[in-house]
């Protein structure tokens, strides 16, 4: 009886490397390797609108500047720098949004600076996954995205929603690592009230 | 050790939380937030927020900006191979 080993799955830079050779099936395992991933972060720093023109342009990119990639950080992070950098510009060509405050879902003090509202009305934003229904959030979640300040969040998408670490994010939008981590602060304190407001209790 | 308003030790939380306060503020938030549950209430909301929005916005590929988008590459890449 024969046993035949497993395949490994080659890696992105043997695949980067051989589609910057002219290989297309390779390209393809990479479009094919990142497409949903590409998709979903440029519908969370565009719009679902926006998204697929992000979404091509992403992978344009890539395959025009495949050769010069050097290997200097791992592929798939060279590969979200231009998939991040292209939603922005898309963005930047849109008309600009007048800037909405979210500050109303900023949490509350008195004025000895002790939290205003109660234990259980502070640990209600925790439990709106569970409270709210499902599809209602996803709407909601995209509109208050789509109403915070962009820096705020570029910065929560990448560093939170992405799951990228503070200094990947700071190296992609140019700033210092204390910047993210202030921006996606404010990000949260916001996106958090909105939570608690939409099960109807007060940040 | 000092002392922390919970409203100061709102505005330090992420830098609490990514492990880049002094010793001595860490040390004093931490005894904070152990006595306060209206504060232990709001880090761990505050905790959960990026989990539910992480979720709620995951969006999913539709099968035909799959296809449309293979087309649109096959097209470009191949007159970019041409030029």
């Amino acid at each position: 009886m024969s046993v035949v080993a497993p395949t490994a799955e080659p890696s992105d830079e043997a695949l980067a490397a051989r589609a910057a050779a002219g290989d297309n099936s390779a390209f393809e395992a990479i479009v094919g390797r990142y497409q949903a991933r590409i998709y979903r972060l440029a519908c969370r720093l565009t719009s679902d609108t926006d998204a697929p023109d992000v979404l091509q342009e992403t992978f344009l990119q890539i395959y025009r500047h495949l050769p010069s990639f050097r290997g200097e950080s791992r592929f798939g992070t060279w590969l979200y720098r231009i998939a991040t950098n292209a939603a922005l510009m898309h963005r930047r060509a849109r008309t600009r949004r007048p800037a909405e405050s979210l500050d109303v879902y900023l949490p509350r003090f008195d004025a000895q600076g002790k939290h205003a509202a109660t234990p259980a009305e502070l640990q209600v934003a925790s439990h709106a996954d569970e409270l709210l229904d499902r599809q209602f959030l996803a709407e909601k979640a995209r509109d208050v995205m789509a109403r915070l300040p962009d820096l705020y969040r570029d910065a929560f998408v990448l560093r939170d929603l992405e799951e990228m670490s503070t200094a990947e994010v700071a190296h992609a939008l140019g700033v210092e690592a204390a910047t993210v981590r202030q921006r996606v602060h404010r990000a949260r304190l916001m996106l958090r009230g909105y939570l608690s407001d939409l099960v109807g209790v007060k940040p | 050790m000092k002392e922390i308003a919970c409203v100061s030790g709102v505005e330090l939380l992420m830098d609490y939380l990514d492990g880049v306060l002094p010793a001595d503020l860490h040390a004093a938030l931490d005894e904070h937030v152990a006595g306060c549950p209206r504060c232990a209430a709001f880090v761990r909301s505050y905790c959960d927020t990026p989990r539910i929005l992480r979720a709620a916005t995951a969006a999913t590929l539709p099968a035909e900006l799959e296809a449309s988008l293979q087309a649109f590459l096959w097209a470009r890449t191949t007159a970019f191979k041409a030029s």
